[in-house]
């Protein structure tokens, strides 16, 4: 019998190293004995993976005939109306939503958050074809989307992956709505009256300041931050 | 014409859980091994298992998918049969797959497995079952093994080995009794789909009640006391910004607090935890600790409380009428809060496995694994048979230290130990 000079447990007859801290063994008065049967079966059955694909394809061929079968329908009935772009835009969506995320298991969450959004935007632009607003689609729609993409996932990434503070994170995501609030008003604004006039996002915003700044003063001093840390058992 | 109804049980309330956390990639399962005294007979094991499964109705079982809950009903697909051991331990059970059995029967050289979906029983369970095939087993080989050494295989089962000890022994208080909401959680990185590392450590039970004894506590306590030492050494060279606290979760078995006859799930996890933000431990602190708590709050009124609030939880007839596909969800949610996110790791102890000398003379030792983690951390598990304890680490991590450590100090406790793992 051998043991390991490092971690001073015995090893198995067959072990040609410590499984601990995988030193050699070296001992000329017990080789190990590769004849030996090893100790725990080495033969893989090799679990399958769940076949994910295969749901993928069939939610995307099941949203693919919903589509195409509104697409035929829309050319014999109702024509006047392009109505199939609704059901076939959701169908594009939720293929982006559901479907891909099946298919290509590796991309990323923030590239996936990005495509969901832009799927959002996408149906949009069908709703605008079919009702000829493009002008609104334009002007409103895609502003509104293009901050979100922007804003959202990077937002996202920095809690998830920078490991922000739960007291850092509440500051961020607070100032992001308060942005986005004035966003969505200066977007509304240019597209109705054609000038910024800033009225009810100022309030969110000036409100989501006003609490960004004691969870900033908790955040900067550590008494106060270990007292709130008590108080609410984070 | 009158039809013949299949007969079915409901869940009790583990296996609820486990029914609802269970995924294509994850499954809580557990395996005991007896290691023989001489090869494997496949064949006189198959028949072993043939005769011991219709006296335990209770393994013989397959999940159904209700509207509501997912239920048992017997299972009469053909097996299960027995099939050569592979390094792919305690892989995922999937319930469409397998002929829907939840137990699985494997041999490797001179080492019998029986691997249990905890949906089915627990631990203690599953070693009632494994001690009458094992008994079997050892008649079909021609050994002469007194019928009183195991369950008698000819008698009938005994309804009280079905009941939900859960639902009979829930009061009317319920409680929660969590003491760490967040522990410090030692994940490792994940192996690739499906890599499952097992190492085991045998241990003299003698050196190691010795040990356990000068300080004042049993093996149970000693070995969770020194993993948790372990554990804030670790924490503290990870220099985290905010140290947790370390928490085990340690199953308890109920049967000893209330009678009860059943081979299904009836345990009940307890926490100890020991925060290193008020300071520095000795082992003969931790050890003081973990005996303290153990006592604390392993109590039958607690228990009692605990158990009524998970039976409460699942008869709560607003529960009840949300339909699974929506509940499962839910509860996978809330098993991340209350089953992953309280525990550093899980400690699993189901005592000293004794055996008539008929049958100790076949059997070299005994193991047990627990099988993977919700998420990459390790499971330590032990069982003590002969003058031996084995303990296992598994996971799917890549990281070894924490066995590393721990078996190294017990080596620095004056123990000998020896160890085999998969990781080679």
């Amino acid at each position: 019998m051998s043991y390991c000079v490092n971690c001073g447990v015995e090893l198995g007859a067959g072990a040609g190293s410590c499984p601990l801290c995988h030193t050699p063994v070296q001992n000329p008065h017990a080789v190990p004995d590769n004849d030996a049967p090893p100790f725990f079966p080495t033969r893989h059955e090799g679990v399958e993976p769940v076949s994910r694909r295969m749901a993928g394809l069939l939610l995307s061929s099941m949203l693919a005939s919903v589509a195409l079968c509104c697409g035929i329908l829309n050319l014999l009935f109702y024509r006047e109306l392009w109505w199939s772009f609704f059901p076939g835009g959701a169908a594009v969506m939720l293929w982006v939503w559901f479907a891909m995320p099946l298919l290509f298991r590796r991309l990323s969450a923030w590239c996936r958050l990005t495509l969901d959004t832009l799927a959002i935007g996408v149906y949009v632009l069908l709703i605008a074809l079919a009702v000829h607003g493009l002008d609104w689609y334009l002007r409103l729609a895609v502003p509104m989307l293009l901050c979100a993409v922007c804003v959202c996932p990077t937002v996202i990434w920095v809690v998830r992956y920078r490991r922000l503070s739960i007291l850092s994170s509440a500051i961020l995501v607070l100032l992001t709505a308060g942005f986005l609030a004035a966003a969505v008003e200066l977007f509304c604004d240019l597209y109705l009256r054609g000038v910024w006039r800033p009225g009810w996002s100022l309030i969110v915003l000036i409100s989501c300041v006003g609490l960004c700044i004691p969870l900033i003063v908790i955040r900067r001093v550590p008494s106060l931050r270990e007292e709130a840390r008590r108080r609410f058992h984070v | 014409m009158a039809t013949v109804s299949t007969p079915w049980y409901r869940m009790d309330n583990a296996s609820v859980m486990y029914s609802a956390i269970q995924r294509e990639d994850y499954s809580a399962i557990y395996r005991f091994s007896a290691f023989m005294d001489r090869e494997v007979d496949p064949a006189a094991l198959q028949r072993a298992v043939d005769r011991a499964m219709p006296r335990f109705p209770g393994f013989a079982v397959r999940i159904r998918r209700g509207f509501f809950w997912h239920y048992f009903e017997p299972n009469p697909s053909p097996g299960p049969f027995v099939r050569e051991d592979s390094a792919d331990f305690c892989r995922p059970v999937r319930f469409g797959e397998d002929n829907g059995w939840l137990v699985r029967f494997l041999h490797y050289g001179r080492r019998i497995s029986l691997e249990v979906f905890h949906a089915v029983a627990d631990g203690a369970g599953a070693l009632v079952f494994f001690r009458a095939l094992l008994a079997e087993y050892l008649r079909q080989l021609g050994e002469d093994i007194p019928a009183g050494c195991a369950v008698d295989l000819d008698s009938p089962p005994s309804p009280g080995e079905l009941e939900d000890a859960y639902l009979r022994h829930a009061g009317r208080v319920s409680r929660s009794f969590t003491q760490v909401k967040r522990a410090y959680q030692d994940l490792g990185t994940p192996e690739p789909f499906y890599t499952f590392n097992v190492t085991m450590g045998f241990v003299p039970i003698a050196q190691l009640k010795e040990r356990a004894s000068a300080l004042g506590g049993t093996v149970t306590e000693y070995l969770s006391a020194v993993l948790i030492k372990l554990l804030l050494e670790k924490q503290r060279q990870e220099r985290v910004h905010r140290q947790r606290p370390v928490a085990l979760g340690i199953p308890v078995n109920l049967r000893p607090y209330f009678p009860t006859e059943t081979l299904r799930n009836f345990i009940m996890t307890v926490q100890v935890s020991a925060d290193p933000r008020l300071g520095d431990y000795s082992l003969p602190e931790l050890v003081s600790l973990v005996r303290c708590q153990m006592r604390l709050y392993a109590t039958p009124q607690n228990l009692r409380a605990v158990m009524t609030r998970g039976v409460k939880l699942q008869y709560n007839p607003l529960l009840q009428l949300i339909p699974s596909v929506l509940k499962n969800p839910i509860m996978l949610r809330s098993y991340r809060t209350s089953g992953v996110r309280p525990y550093t790791a899980t400690f699993t102890n189901p005592g000293y496995f004794a055996l008539p000398p008929e049958m100790s003379a076949h059997i070299e030792h005994m193991e047990v694994i627990l099988g993977q983690a919700a998420v990459a951390r390790p499971h330590i598990s032990a069982i003590g048979y002969g003058g031996t304890m084995e303990i296992t680490f598994s996971g799917t991590q890549q990281e070894n230290d924490l066995e590393r450590e721990f078996f190294r100090y017990l080596v620095r406790e004056g123990m000998h130990v020896r160890v085999e793992s998969t990781r080679g």
